[in-house]
């Protein structure tokens, strides 16, 4: 009875967790007209796909998404990795260094997309690619320094010890030895920062434009004068979770071993 | 030649505290010295500056004669083994062991056959392939032995390189590296908690405590000379038994009196020695080994002692038992396997008093006495 209850409740919490995504995903199958239907399945139809390609431009903004995420986490991860490391091993800057790393991530991100604006338009960068590219970068860093800082202080300083009295330099233990062990974790935090890149709404509504959009500005842009397009909307979602989905499938074990990585010794 | 020279070499943290403190060692070519100590007194401090992974406060440190403080570990051409053995979980046995040789610039040619060199002597062969994760605590060991063996540095440091194994294990890479250590003919610097290690692997054992080196020596020259009561307990399985004492005179001799009952005559030929300190308090050190279950020798003194435990080993018994009436000290004697004695029961033992030290009561140190011959 109790393991009954127990299981119960697990779907319960399951249904509740994938009801959304599984209505989205009902949704972009099934007509405009009837998309607020109480049926299942009333009429089955990819024209919601075909038109957000055709009419919206979804194909541009979906590529605009993927540089966009990409570019931002192959950026950013070597910086992430050496400032990290660098924490980890050295205690570069003390305490008050690694305070004002997370401070960033405390700021709103409405008090920084003004003077992020101001720097691009210097820089003759909004609207493009690159503008976004750099500020993504910026945003993930502090964000994959902290995590990665982690990985490494649970890298044994002795594997680099090894490999110094072995005739590495310090650059050498860590390229070498460092950076292959510490690759569950790279990947984590890489993907967690993709992740993070491309679900990014507000800094990429101000800063890019109608070439340059994302997947989430593109969506938003589906609520037209007519109402919100729903079925359309449901498509683009479920287009824009894909490669999330696709990702987490590989890398759901990286993950998990980087996120346990520093509490198991 | 890479003897190894320690002058007054410190190690100061930023807080102000010591690590290690002025040691003072030289250590010859192709000698197998132990450091030993209990954990935090710097003897992996110590290790860690030879190998250049630690830098040096104050003092020089000297390899083969050159001065050594700010060369970098890649240039000091020293192996290190960790206990963790710190092999590269992503390479296999063959490319850990090839690392330090491609790193030098070793053609790949000269590679294959040190490898396999070096794999043959340590009976890895069959492992070349593995990753570290695929293999045993033993065979782990072996690797990071080889890895330090093939680029044959011209030191081996060691640091507690057996500490993770188990007793069995231990007791084969003992003899291992004692073999090895012959065939190479290359200094070996061991870091050890381990008395038994100590006692049996190396040609010079120095004790740390606190960041200082307190004494140095062959094994057993240090075992029957302890400098302080320290290293007297730390160097024996039992330590040695210390017990707090009077020393007086009675007619012509010197007696060490814990009570009324138990009295302890101190050999003639130590009179001279230790007669300044006749008058005062005086910490006796008995090993447990020089007590007897009977008397063999005339010269040997009987103890009253009330028993609390008898561990039989197999080989022979410790008795463990209190002595004194006023303020009873714990012994303990290591006894022949055939001696049982009920507990709460008073035995009478006897003790051989010529290998006895006597301590100063207040610090510890021994008090000066001619060394007493090792082997006698």
């Amino acid at each position: 009875m109790r393991k009954f209850g127990l299981h119960f409740g697990l779907i319960l919490a399951c249904v509740v967790v994938l009801l959304p995504p599984l209505w989205a995903l009902r949704t972009s199958f099934v007509p405009e007209s009837m998309s607020y239907s109480t049926e299942i399945l009333p009429a089955f139809t990819l024209d919601n796909y075909a038109g957000l390609f055709e009419k919206n431009r979804f194909g541009t903004f979906y590529v605009n998404s993927l540089i966009v995420a990409l570019g931002s986490v192959v950026l950013a991860l070597p910086f992430a990795a050496c400032t990290g490391y660098a924490f980890a091993r050295f205690r570069t800057g003390g305490r008050f260094a690694r305070f004002v790393v997370l401070a960033t991530q405390m700021l709103p991100p409405v008090a920084l997309v003004l003077p992020a604006f101001a720097l691009l338009r210097g820089a003759g960068l909004t609207n493009s690619l690159p503008g976004l590219i750099l500020v993504y970068s910026a945003l993930n860093l502090p964000f994959l320094t902290w995590i990665l800082m982690g990985f490494f202080e649970g890298v044994p300083v002795d594997m680099e010890w090894a490999a110094q009295t072995d005739g590495a330099t310090a650059w050498g233990a860590f390229w070498r030895i460092v950076v292959p062990v510490s690759l569950p974790g790279i990947a984590a935090a890489g993907v967690l920062g993709f992740i993070l890149s491309w679900n990014e709404f507000l800094f990429a509504l101000v800063l890019s434009g109608p070439q340059t959009a994302t997947i989430p500005v593109s969506l938003a842009a589906l609520q037209t004068s007519n109402g919100v397009q729903i079925a359309k909307v449901s498509a683009g979602v479920v287009l824009a979770i894909l490669p999330l989905v696709i990702a987490s499938r590989f890398i759901q074990r990286f993950i998990i071993q980087g996120l346990t990585f520093g509490g198991v010794k | 030649m890479a003897s190894i020279e320690l002058d007054r070499v410190s190690k100061i943290y930023a807080n102000g505290a010591y690590g290690v403190r002025d040691v003072d060692l030289k250590i010859e070519d192709g000698e197998f010295v132990i450091f030993l100590g209990p954990s935090g007194c710097g003897k992996s401090t110590t290790l860690r500056m030879i190998a250049g992974l630690e830098s040096i406060s104050a003092g020089e440190l000297r390899i083969g004669g050159r001065s050594v403080n700010g060369v970098a570990p890649r240039d000091r051409n020293i192996a290190v083994v960790f206990q963790s053995y710190a092999l590269y979980p992503h390479m296999s046995v063959w490319h850990n062991m090839a690392f330090g040789l491609k790193m030098r610039g070793v053609s790949s040619s000269e590679i294959e056959t040190k490898v396999a060199g070096a794999a043959d002597l340590l009976g890895l062969g069959h492992l070349l392939q593995r990753k570290p994760g695929a293999l045993s605590g033993g065979q782990r060991q072996r690797v990071a032995l080889g890895r330090a063996i093939v680029r044959e540095p011209e030191a081996f440091l060691l640091d507690e390189p057996l500490s993770n194994l188990d007793a069995q294990l231990r007791a084969e890479m003992r003899l291992e590296l004692v073999k090895l250590h012959r065939r190479l003919g290359r200094t070996i610097v061991h870091v050890t908690h381990d008395q038994v290690e100590a006692m049996t692997m190396g040609d010079r054992i120095c004790i740390m405590k606190d960041g200082r080196l307190i004494q140095h020596g062959r094994p057993l020259d240090v075992y029957a000379n302890p400098a302080d009561t320290f290293v007297a307990r730390f160097l024996a399985t039992p330590p040695m038994n210390l017990v707090g004492a009077q020393l007086e005179h009675e007619g012509e001799d010197l007696v060490v009196r814990v009570d009324a009952e138990t009295r302890l005559t101190v050999p003639r030929k130590h009179y001279l020695p230790y007669v300044h300190k006749a008058g005062g308090p005086i910490t006796a050190g008995i090993r447990a080994e020089d007590i007897y279950e009977t008397q063999a020798h005339p010269e040997w003194q009987r103890i009253s002692v009330k028993v609390v435990a008898v561990e039989a080993l197999g080989a022979e018994n410790v008795l463990i038992g209190m002595v004194g009436r006023d303020k009873p000290v714990e012994i303990q004697a290591r006894l022949g396997r055939h001696f049982f004695a009920p507990v709460d029961s008073t035995v009478d033992l006897y003790v051989d008093v010529e290998p006895m030290h006597l301590f100063d009561a207040e610090t510890g140190k021994v008090v000066a006495r001619p060394p007493l011959p090792v082997g006698r």
